[in-house]
């Protein structure tokens, strides 16, 4: 196949190329660009150095927010991981040691299917699914589960716990997905080696933490890398579940609703790039980081 | 609070469980596991379960304060009056278009891009693989004012083709990504033995990569659906209602409509009825189609 094959090769991804030198790389240029003036979206460009850069750090807006998306990083994938990781567990080789085969626990179809299924809502709908489930007062889900006389429970409308609920939201949305693919995963490790460590006595404990959590651990990455970028994003969510929209009192706030307001409402085109570019160096070093871990696996081709 | 519960039953459950894996284990186990499993799923279920128990109640049932576990006069009213808003149809089929346009286009451009890739060796080809794992992380939205900008240069805003190209760009880096995967298994030895009798290399891609690849195609093609179906950031920002999907058309309803949440809920339900459709349809596939990009190549 060597022959003539450059004619192909370049008439394959001219398009792609020229889609991502005008959606991608161009825009960014432009972000960069832009963050370096003080426009408002309309009218003329007026470039004024670094100023954006120096507002967003005297911006206690936008440490709130720097912290939120931290919270995010650290909590979300932790959290789902281990979920995920246990009921994947559960559903593949949970249910023991029958007849010759390691199978998961009764109805683990059944579960499987269920666990998949908020992956199925679009962000919009479980946004606003849960803006109910949180609602402050009684005609809230949770709240109309409560006994009549207690205090209804504030949820997003907490400062303390407006953060909270915004993580069960995260993990109660992305667990699914990752139960499938650790399973798809732990349906790859031959059967053989769960029965020589059973044979030789190994608890259910000691075949998850010895056997299955080390061989899965490349998916656990990978896992690891989505869910850190869904943590730097969730701008969905906190967009049209938090009240006044980041709040209260910016409690809720993200590095992207920060983006999206500025740009789009406060007329402030400029320093909503300059938050773009923050975000895109935050999201690249992050991305660069855990590649670097995962490099073997995933750039090697 | 709610997310904590399960773990901790989980938990408890590990640790009433050191029976050892073999055969004729005591049941102990397996019910703990199971009761963990049916919690969990509880937690799943609920939120949905309450849409559709709220879909169905008419309007006073709603918004009374006592909680009804099920609807006392069910109705279908909801449904109707969904359907009868205003921009309701019309927003339906520009989702529709929107996501056909941007499903096929990511699938032709992007079974040629993955073609290229997997069958060929060239200069940039590594960088290539970098830049399309590397895009696929940047959260799009630091992009969406110079997006804009282009489009409405270009006079593609509040038009359904500008949103279909991104929506195209957007799915274009995980199509590549798993057909690769899925070309990358298809032996070489195939394309050598088929050019020995005589096929052109374009007749090689035509007649044996393209069939070979048909579950990849499927996979990636529901994944695109649902990405572009669920999309609302960008249509919202470039479009005017008239314009946009059924996501942005929930969100406009939310915010205008206030307390007719039955209405609301039965519309939510009628725009994941296409997802959960191609769901069911795909269900067994998931895990092989979550892969199947992981295959080295």
């Amino acid at each position: 196949m060597r022959r003539g094959k450059y004619p192909f090769i370049i008439g394959f991804l001219i398009v792609p190329v020229a889609l991502y030198c005008t959606f991608v790389v161009a825009a960014y240029i432009q972000t960069f660009q832009l963050s370096l003036s003080n426009w408002s979206g309309l009218g003329p460009i007026e470039y004024v150095g670094f100023d954006n850069f120096t507002k967003l750090w005297h911006d206690e807006l936008f440490w709130k927010s720097i912290r939120h998306n931290l919270f995010l990083l650290i909590l979300l994938p932790i959290v789902t991981i281990i979920l995920a990781l246990v009921f994947a567990f559960l559903l593949n080789v949970g249910g023991g040691h029958k007849g010759g085969t390691t199978r998961g626990v009764w109805g683990s179809k059944i579960y499987r299917v269920i666990f998949f299924f908020p992956q199925l809502l679009a962000l919009a709908i479980v946004a606003v699914i849960f803006g109910r489930v949180f609602g402050p007062d009684k005609s809230g889900m949770l709240n109309g589960l409560f006994p009549a006389d207690w205090k209804p429970w504030l949820f997003l409308a907490d400062e303390r716990y407006a953060m909270l609920c915004i993580l069960i939201v995260l993990i109660w949305q992305a667990v699914g997905f990752y139960v499938v693919l650790f399973s798809a995963g732990m349906g790859s490790i031959p059967a053989e080696i769960y029965e020589a460590a059973a044979l030789d006595g190994a608890t259910r404990i000691t075949l998850f933490f010895r056997i299955t959590i080390p061989l899965l651990w490349n998916t656990v990455q990978v896992a690891w890398v989505y869910l850190g970028i869904a943590a730097f994003d969730a701008f969905a969510l906190v967009n049209i579940m938090t009240v006044d929209r980041g709040g209260p009192n910016g409690a809720s706030s993200v590095l992207s609703l920060m983006i999206y307001r500025n740009a789009f409402e406060f007329s402030q085109a400029g320093y909503a790039s300059a938050l773009g570019v923050v975000l895109f160096f935050l999201t690249l070093t992050f991305a660069a980081l855990t590649l670097r871990v995962t490099r073997r696996d995933s750039v090697e081709a | 609070m709610v997310a904590v519960a399960p773990v901790m039953k989980k938990r408890r459950a590990k640790s009433a469980d050191d029976g050892v894996l073999t055969v004729g284990r005591s049941k102990a186990g397996t019910i703990a596991a199971n009761t963990a499993g049916i919690l969990f799923s509880i937690f799943m279920l609920f939120p949905v379960y309450w849409v559709l128990n709220t879909a169905f109640k008419p309007a006073n049932e709603v918004l009374s304060l006592e909680p009804t576990l099920l609807p006392k006069n069910p109705t279908f009213d909801n449904f109707l009056s969904a359907f009868k808003a205003p921009l309701f149809l019309e927003n339906m089929l520009n989702g529709v278009i929107i996501t056909l346009l941007a499903v096929a286009g990511a699938l032709v451009v992007g079974f040629l891009a993955a073609l290229s890739i997997a069958r060929f060796k060239f200069y940039g080809r590594k960088s290539i693989i970098l830049v399309i794992l590397v895009v696929q992380l940047i959260p799009f939205i630091s992009l969406l004012i110079p997006l804009f900008l282009m489009l409405q240069q270009a006079k593609l805003t509040n038009s359904l083709i500008g949103v279909s190209i991104t929506y195209l760009v957007l799915i274009l880096p995980y199509t590549v990504w798993t057909l690769r995967g899925f070309i990358s298994g298809i032996p070489r030895e195939l394309d050598e033995a088929a050019l020995i009798d005589g096929c052109t290399r374009a007749q090689v891609f035509w007649r044996i990569i393209l069939p070979l690849t048909g579950p990849g195609l499927v996979a990636t093609s529901v994944y695109g659906f649902i990405q572009a179906w669920n999309e609302f950031i960008i249509i919202n920002t470039l479009n005017s209602p008239d314009k946009q999907n059924l996501m942005a058309w929930l969100l406009q309803n939310q915010t205008t409509r206030g307390t007719a949440w039955g209405p609301l809920m039965a519309g939510a339900i009628i725009t994941s009825i296409p997802v959960v459709i191609f769901f069911l349809i795909i269900q067994r596939n998931i895990a092989t189609g979550l892969t199947a990009g992981a295959v080295k190549g």
